[in-house]
């Protein structure tokens, strides 16, 4: 994506990209009892982007890939699938879903589950199915229940990547992973996206991981849209300062300062650059991790939704909602 | 959602590979949510179907002993030969363990249906691959359902054969029983229907198998209790009277063959056409001439009995069939307008 003039600051005046969108979502929220999961948060996706959704726990990213799904329906706005509701036919066609729990059916071969996602997807591609699970040696023969984690993580792989879709959403996919599968099922994924032009997304606590497979960003915080965009813009939108002999905060105006960094790692202060950067100093900018870390450790920072992932209008939706009759 | 998502799976492109590995040539060739729901249930579907299979034998066999015996023993005025009361005493045992048919589909079949995949999260799998939840609920529902009737029909019909040498010629083997009554014709299949779909709409609610097995008993036995208390209420009670006297020689009213006597005994008729229950002059029964002074006094002419012949048996298990079945379309339409809009 290339918007000149879009590495500094919340460069305003951009008009909405064009393209098409993997996920719209316009003023959405989800209310339980228990208070807002997710609240008026409103991005794009751009298609063909690999994107991890990060935040801390229960803020609202299982929602978020729920109500992209339709197994939740949003209290308030809408959310856009290619540009059809979440149930809607189309989008059900081109979006597959692996829930964290990756439930398979245990008493079901291998076989059987491949054939499930046959048998209940149109577009069903038993090659890339198939492939996805000799490439792992798991024996088609065998029940899931007999399978090691890894394994029927594999198998659920094979499910999502069968059904050929173009929205394939994750949710902490390689959590109860050991470092080697992770690694190999990451490599998977990002050969097989690249191939088929999927867009993906993908939550997880894993940061260094999302850094090495992810080029676009949405970071959740209680409830709100606190990052959202491309990595590389994101992190030329911000620089890591050092605090000069170890004393006070340098002078940082017009920045806008998201954490003040002293811990492991590099000493420094994070802040969103608020202009070009003029004075003298070494500034680098952060790496993703230290980013996100930043900005989970930091929820109340303001948030930045870079214009590669601004939604158009309100009133083109509406009217565009309106001539498809759909409502949500 | 307003927009289905029907019958996705089903314009899959034709010429798909058909024998891929791990599938079974044995038993019909299923396709789409048909064969998930056959494959996720199979071991339930075929101990229904071998359990259906091993009542029709054992019922086919004691059935045998019974014509044997009525050859061997054949009787002039249409009753039982002596010593029967064995062969009579084991139809009306297995009348009553299939009575119990509605129970184990309803808290084996229909509870866990649903709430397994809840409780697994199956169902989220299977909802997020092309097929509507609608499609795949109906066939969750129908499959088993379909076997259900299949099964209980098939009892059912067997049963009544069995019963057929004696229906009638028995006193102890009264049709208006629930032994006769719930397990024949299509009683058993509307009953075992009901139990079924609300063991599903339970699970639906509940969301864990066990709890919901727990309370789908609960609730079929419930409905038995009901059950049993208004069965005969659905009958249109008929009566049959004397007008010839009560005393010592008068004839009793003859009630006609296969009838159950109904109500609190043999009534006193009175000459306006009113009835006095068996108490009336109890407290003169030592003294025969005040006791015919007393129901003289009260215009008694004769006795009458009310009774439901059996000529009313199927009206009253279609009646019966009728209102199980209304109420099953009801709790079916419950879990389809549940299950699209509240079921994950």
């Amino acid at each position: 994506m290339d918007h000149p003039g879009t590495h500094r600051g919340n460069g305003t005046g951009f008009a909405p990209p064009v393209g098409e969108s993997a996920i719209e979502a316009h003023e959405l929220g989800k209310q339980y009892r228990r208070g807002w999961a997710l609240r008026d948060v409103s991005f794009r996706l751009p298609a063909g982007r690999v994107c991890g959704l990060v935040g801390p726990n229960g803020a609202g990213k299982s929602t978020l890939m729920g109500l992209a799904t339709n197994m939740i329906r949003p209290t308030t706005g809408s959310l856009r699938v290619f540009g059809a509701a979440p149930g809607a036919t189309e989008s059900v066609l081109r979006t597959a879903f692996l829930t964290q729990e990756k439930p398979l059916f245990r008493r079901f071969t291998v076989a059987e589950t491949l054939r499930l996602g046959r048998e209940l997807n149109p577009q069903w591609d038993q090659e890339v199915a198939e492939g996805i699970v000799h490439a792992g040696r798991v024996p088609l023969r065998a029940r899931i229940g007999t399978l090691s984690g890894g394994q029927r993580t594999r198998v659920a792989f094979a499910l999502a990547f069968g059904k050929r879709p173009d929205l394939l959403i994750l949710d902490e996919p390689m959590s109860d992973l050991d470092p080697l599968v992770r690694r190999e099922l990451m490599a998977t994924l990002t050969a097989e996206a690249a191939e088929h032009g999927t867009t993906v997304l993908v939550s997880s606590h894993m940061l260094a991981e999302l850094e090495y497979i992810c080029d676009y960003l949405l970071v959740v915080a209680n409830g709100g849209l606190r990052l959202a965009g491309e990595v590389n813009e994101l992190r030329a939108a911000h620089a890591l300062l050092d605090i000069p002999g170890g004393g006070s905060l340098p002078a940082v105006a017009p920045h806008t300062v998201i954490e003040p960094h002293r811990g492991e790692g590099r000493q420094g202060v994070l802040v969103r650059l608020g202009a070009p950067i003029t004075s003298g100093g070494p500034v680098t900018p952060p790496t993703l991790e230290e980013l996100l870390l930043a900005y989970l450790r930091a929820p109340d920072a303001p948030s930045l939704i870079a214009p590669s992932a601004r939604v158009g209008d309100i009133h083109d939706i509406i009217t565009r909602d309106r001539q498809k009759a759909v409502t949500v | 959602m307003t927009t289905l998502t029907d019958d996705l799976a089903h314009t899959a492109p034709a010429g798909r590979p058909q024998n891929a590995p791990g599938s079974r040539q044995a038993g019909p060739r299923l396709g789409g949510t048909t064969w998930l729901v056959w494959r996720q249930h199979r071991a339930a579907f075929w101990t229904l179907i071998a359990l259906t299979l091993l009542c029709v034998v054992v019922m086919v066999f004691l059935r045998g002993q019974v014509v044997d015996y009525l050859d061997a023993h054949p009787q002039k005025s249409g009753g039982l030969p002596p010593d029967f009361e064995k062969y009579t005493a084991r139809l009306f045992s297995f009348g009553g363990y299939l009575g119990y048919v509605p129970l184990l589909t309803g808290v084996l079949l229909g509870a866990p249906l649903i709430a397994g995949d809840l409780e697994s999260g199956t169902a989220k799998l299977v909802t997020s691959q092309s097929v509507s939840r609608l499609r795949w609920l109906t066939t969750k529902l129908a499959m088993p359902a379909a076997l259900i009737a299949l099964s209980t029909a098939v009892l059912a019909a067997v049963f009544n054969w069995w019963w057929s040498p004696v229906k009638g010629r028995s006193d102890t083997l009264e049709w208006t029983s629930g032994a006769f009554f719930d397990v024949t014709w299509v009683m058993p299949v509307a009953y075992a229907l009901l139990t079924f779909v609300v063991g599903v709409a339970v699970g639906m609610l509940l969301r864990r198998t066990l709890v919901s097995m727990v309370v789908t008993l609960g609730i079929v036995v419930a409905i038995g209790v009901v059950w049993d208390r208004f069965r005969l209420d659905l009958g249109n009670l008929l009566s049959v009277s004397t007008d010839k006297g009560v005393g010592p020689g008068a004839a009793r009213p003859k009630l006609p063959v296969g009838a159950v006597q109904q109500g609190e005994g043999t009534y006193f008729l009175t000459s306006s056409g009113a009835r006095l229950d068996w108490t009336a002059c109890l407290d003169k029964i030592d003294n025969d001439r005040a006791h015919t002074a007393c129901l003289e006094s009260k215009h008694v002419i004769g006795w009458s009995i009310d009774y439901l012949p059996i000529s009313q048996m199927h009206t009253m298990q279609w009646l019966g069939a009728g209102i199980m079945l209304a109420v099953a379309a009801a709790v079916v339409t419950f879990i389809i307008f549940w299950g699209r809009k509240r079921l994950l």
